[in-house]
């Protein structure tokens, strides 16, 4: 702690705080227009002048400038306040003055600065900027006129997104922000650079001129999309959901979003969503009232066994206990599932034979704390961008040694002293294996782990995966596979992150059993910046599990249940928010299955492709219509609220639940918090929580684990001749099938493509965006062509988001699939 | 006093009035002449054939009877302008804040003062009907 006095007020602060830190700690307001938080002092606008006595009253930046023991500062002084309205009208000389048209205004720091220092005039004249303003993409518009040359949105594509979109260009007065070659910005559109402007000069484009500031009402949320649960702000006006607001004090995230958080919310006042309930008549899907539907759907639950149920991880943990909860005791069947019975392999069957317990040992702050991180698959940048951003400060802020293990390159190969092995697809587990293999055979091993059960059996197994076989299967060297196992060994505090998901039927058990082993067997476990952390896909995916939303006691799992439908041993399913058609592999036997079950039920927000194949369908609402909690990847449970009223006639799936209970004859609780108060007295972990306990920020439900040594099988990878490797996965716009309905997302990546290698596509002379045919043993598919130069030679990749073209055509659900390509 | 002098002035008075002008206005043959600043229905103004209002949103924001609705767009070159301007008069109160706040100066109130109506959506006057002819 350092003692210093500003104006005359004697403060303490810590000892690595600036001047402006040390101020605003102790409520001593000085006002900044470049600082943030959140990134690396600057010093660009020298708004934040003070005087400091020992420098004989010289006026120097308060944010930059380190805060040392007896330092006599004054922050408001005649002179500081001549000084900073010179700033100000310097900066306004040039400026447009346009705020009448400027969406920033009522929230812009220029404008309340101006306000603050009463410049009603100013002493000079000059021209205005002329710089040409760029519209070229949907999601950001840049009039580089309005700039104040804070740098802030350089520095955080640079910091905490680490994409590098923006840079200074020019000289003197000439300096503009601008992108490489003055090229049109054609970034990730993640949007951070447009939350940290302090002035219009970068706008969202979907929320220009909608609305202004102060007339959006604010609600706090929680991420509809993926299982990081940032938390957002909702801005509504007139019951719609107009815009995302950033507030740099969100969440351990920091207000900082990804594209699909800050772009992807149009979905819920989309034109297309459903708003009344539909029932099938002559062959047609025609308009009906809840309780005609209700009824029918009522009537089709009473079948006991023969009912079948599957319901999307988005669904809140209320909606998901109570659904399981009316399966088994108003409906009398086992048969439930989500995440097509495989996304969620890794927690529910993984890590509970590995651990105990179906959770991951470690959370999102611990990515910061740790020293070293093993990175399975590049693509958790894409799926969890948010968890991306909290890699790229580790790495680049905190020196975290980064490992990455995958089928391809990706942005964080990209991070500076990133080790990237890339192994031919479908070898992970093996690779993993032989990495414990080569902990122990270097003696790297915690001695103390040598008692865990499963020790002498796992020992045994790895004998298979010495490092020399499995350099030879999976394309690594037999060096970079044991230097690898030394550095995770040797580090002393060592992560594992992997994402599990749809896209990713490869990230099943195994995997997780496979990264337990090499975690217990080096001790990486139960300390801080230690343990494994698997990133469940969807907003809810862990909370599914927490609740067993998946089949237990002989219950049949979401491909059995097809099978079933199809075999007509399954007469009536339920499927609320899944959409089967375009997620789950072997589009053919999915369609067959749909087709043969005797009643099928949708609830969702929109006609799907599932939908469309419905006997009933029922319109369900969205995260910002109902209450409800979502568990994220690492267990932090977070409470929503309605922001807006429902649409149209829709119902939140608890209602449907509710009302279907009581028609077969049961009690549903009240309300989503009668719920709630059942699912903390029966859920490991959640203990003691409610509504009110978990505030805005949510609550960590502590995970216990046991570890013990499971063998984990690895997968044969078929060698086909001439054949290439698919590999599915997510792309960073999307999330699930539901950013297919948010503008944001769909701007930026409307449909699917095919990533090829270069050579790969040289051989057969493909050029970018030409038509080729993927053809596998299940079926072809036509899609345009990407070359890249982060895929290896062998390697396809194709996203599986899109309904237009399913990449379940040809995808059969292995973790890889041969196919071959042709124009 | 005597009793009857009160009743003789007064008849006095009455007496004078009829050579004077008549204060009476005979509305609706005859008009009033209303004051430049009188502050009558609200008028858009219009420069080179638009409309001047650039949909700010300020005096939806002042307005203290919350009578103005305004929705803005983009236009193909990329301007800021009002889709919608609707001005509720049943609740206007005539303050004339809207037009004070106007930092475009494309508000003004007219002389006009005859708003009666039949019906009340009558009384919505849309962005056609304010525009200054
Ligand atoms: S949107 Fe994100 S990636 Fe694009 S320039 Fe802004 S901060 Fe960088
Ligand atoms: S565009 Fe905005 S954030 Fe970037 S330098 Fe200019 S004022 Fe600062
Ligand atoms: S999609 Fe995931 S990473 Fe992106 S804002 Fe939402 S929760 Fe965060
Ligand atoms: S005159 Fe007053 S009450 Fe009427 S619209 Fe203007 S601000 Fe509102
Ligand atoms: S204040 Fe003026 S420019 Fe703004 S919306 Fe009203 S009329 Fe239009
Ligand atoms: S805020 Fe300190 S120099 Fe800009």
């Amino acid at each position: 702690m350092v003692n210093l006095t500003i104006d005359d007020k004697q403060v303490t602060a810590p000892k690595d705080s600036t001047i402006y830190d040390a101020a605003k700690l102790n409520g001593i307001k000085i006002p900044i227009l470049c600082h943030d938080k959140k990134l690396k002092p600057f010093g660009a606008c020298r708004m934040c002048l003070v005087e400091i006595e020992q420098m004989k009253g010289r006026q120097i930046p308060a944010c930059t400038t380190p805060a040392t023991e007896g330092m006599i500062i004054r922050t408001n002084t005649p002179d500081i306040i001549k000084a900073r309205k010179l700033v100000l009208e310097l900066l306004l000389l040039n400026h447009p003055l346009d705020c009448p048209v400027c969406d920033k205004g009522g929230d812009c720091d220029l404008q309340n600065l101006t306000y603050d220092y009463e410049l009603n005039s100013n002493r000079f004249i000059d021209s205005k900027f002329q710089h040409e303003i760029d519209y070229n993409n949907p999601l950001i518009e840049r009039d580089m006129n309005r700039c104040v040359l804070c740098g802030k949105c350089v520095r955080i594509c640079d910091e905490i997104v680490s994409y590098g979109a923006l840079t200074f260009i020019d000289r003197g007065i000439e300096t503009k922000i601008g992108c490489d070659f003055e090229k049109p910005l054609d970034c990730e559109f993640c949007g951070s650079c447009v939350s940290v402007c302090p002035v219009g000069a970068l706008l969202a484009r979907p929320f220009k001129h909608k609305a202004r500031f102060w007339a959006l009402t604010k609600h706090n949320s929680v991420c509809g999309y993926c299982g990081t649960g940032c938390n957002l702000t909702l801005g509504v006006k007139d019951d719609k959901v107009l815009t995302t607001v950033y507030d740099e004090n969100q969440g351990f995230h920091k207000g900082q979003l990804c594209v699909r958080g800050r772009f992807g919310y149009q979905f819920i006042n989309s034109e297309k969503r459903l708003t009344t309930p539909l029932i099938r008549k002559n062959g047609r899907l025609t308009e009906a009232t809840w309780d005609e539907a209700l009824e029918i759907v009522a009537g089709r639950l009473k079948g006991g066994t023969a009912v079948a149920a599957l319901a999307t991880p988005r669904l809140t943990n209320e909606e998901l206990s109570l659904f399981k909860k009316m399966m088994l005791e108003n409906v009398g069947s086992k048969n439930y599932d989500h995440s097509a019975g495989y996304a969620h392999r890794a927690l529910t069957e993984g890590f509970a034979s590995s651990f105990g317990s179906s959770a991951s040992s470690a959370s999102i702050p611990d990515i910061q704390k740790s020293d070293l991180l093993l990175v399975i698959k590049t693509d958790s940048y894409e799926t969890h961008p948010v968890i991306g951003f909290e890699i790229n400060m580790g790495v680049k802020n905190k020196g975290i040694k980064l490992n990455i293990l995958s089928d391809k390159r990706g942005k964080l190969s990209k991070l500076p002293g990133a080790n990237t092995l890339v192994h031919i697809p479908g070898t992970e587990v093996a690779v993993i294996n032989a990495l414990c293999k080569s902990v122990i055979d270097q003696k790297l091993a915690d001695p103390s782990v040598a008692s865990l059960p499963g020790h002498a059996e796992l020992i045994k197994a790895l004998s298979d995966f010495t490092p020399e076989t499995i350099a030879a299967v999976s394309g690594l060297t037999v060096e970079k596979i044991n230097k690898l196992a030394a550095d995770y060994a040797a580090a002393e505090k060592a992560m594992i992150l992997f994402p599990t998901g749809l896209g990713y039927a490869g990230h099943a058990a195994d995997l997780a059993r496979a990264v337990a082993n090499l975690a217990i067997l080096t001790g990486k476990l139960g300390k801080e910046g230690c343990g494994v952390l698997c990133l469940s896909e969807k907003n809810n995916s862990q909370g599914a599990v927490d609740m067993g939303f998946y089949p237990q006691d002989g219950g049949d799992n979401a491909l059995q249940i097809l099978d079933a439908c199809s075999a007509g041993t399954i007469k009536t399913l339920l499927i609320a928010g899944e959409n089967p058609v375009t997620s789950y592999p072997d589009n053919a036997k999915v369609k067959a299955a749909l087709d043969a079950v005797e009643f099928l039920i949708v609830s969702d927000l929109f006609m799907t492709e599932t939908a469309e194949l419905a006997d009933v369908v029922l319109p369900a609402c969205s995260f910002a219509e109902k209450e409800g909690t979502y568990t994220s990847t690492d267990r932090r449970v977070q409470h929503v609220k309605p922001a807006i009223n429902k649409i149209g006639q829709s119902r939140s799936d608890f209602e449907i639940i509710s009302s279907l209970i009581v028609k077969l004859g049961g009690t549903p609780p009240t309300t989503p918090a009668a719920q709630f108060s059942e699912i903390t007295a029966n859920t490991p972990g959640y203990e003691g929580m409610t509504y009110a306990t978990l505030g805005n920020e949510g609550a960590f439900a502590p995970v216990s684990i046991q570890p013990v040594f499971v063998v984990p099988v690895a997968a044969q990878v078929p060698a086909a001749q001439g054949k290439l490797a698919l590999v599915t996965g997510s792309v960073l716009y999307h999330n699930g099938t539901l950013s297919q309905h948010g503008e944001g997302p769909v701007h930026v990546c409307p449909e699917a493509y095919v990533e090829i290698s270069r050579s790969d596509a040289g051989r057969s002379s493909i050029i970018d965006n030409d038509l080729v045919t993927v053809t596998s043993e299940n079926g072809s598919l036509q899609l345009k062509a990407k070359l890249s130069i982060r895929i290896p030679e062998g390697v396809v990749f194709i996203p599986y988001h899109f309904p237009a073209a399913p990449v379940n055509m040809v995808w059969s659900g292995s973790a890889v699939t041969m196919v071959s390509l042709s124009k | 006093m005597n009793p009857i002098t009160p009743i003789i002035k007064g008849l006095g008075i009455t007496f004078k009035h009829m050579f004077l002008k008549p204060v009476t206005l005979q509305y609706p043959t005859e008009r009033p002449r209303v004051a430049a600043r009188y502050r009558g229905l609200h008028g858009l103004k219009v420069s080179h054939d638009k409309a001047k209002c650039v949909a700010c949103y300020l005096c939806p924001t002042v307005c203290p009877a919350k009578c103005i609705t305004v929705e803005a767009a983009e236009d193909a070159n990329h301007d800021k302008y009002a889709t919608k301007y609707e001005i509720d008069m049943l609740r206007c109160i005539f303050c004339g804040y809207c037009v004070e706040a106007c930092p475009v100066d494309a508000l003004k109130m007219t002389g006009e003062f005859e708003l009666a109506n039949y019906s009340r959506k009558d009384f919505i006057y849309s962005k056609e009907r304010l525009l200054e002819k």
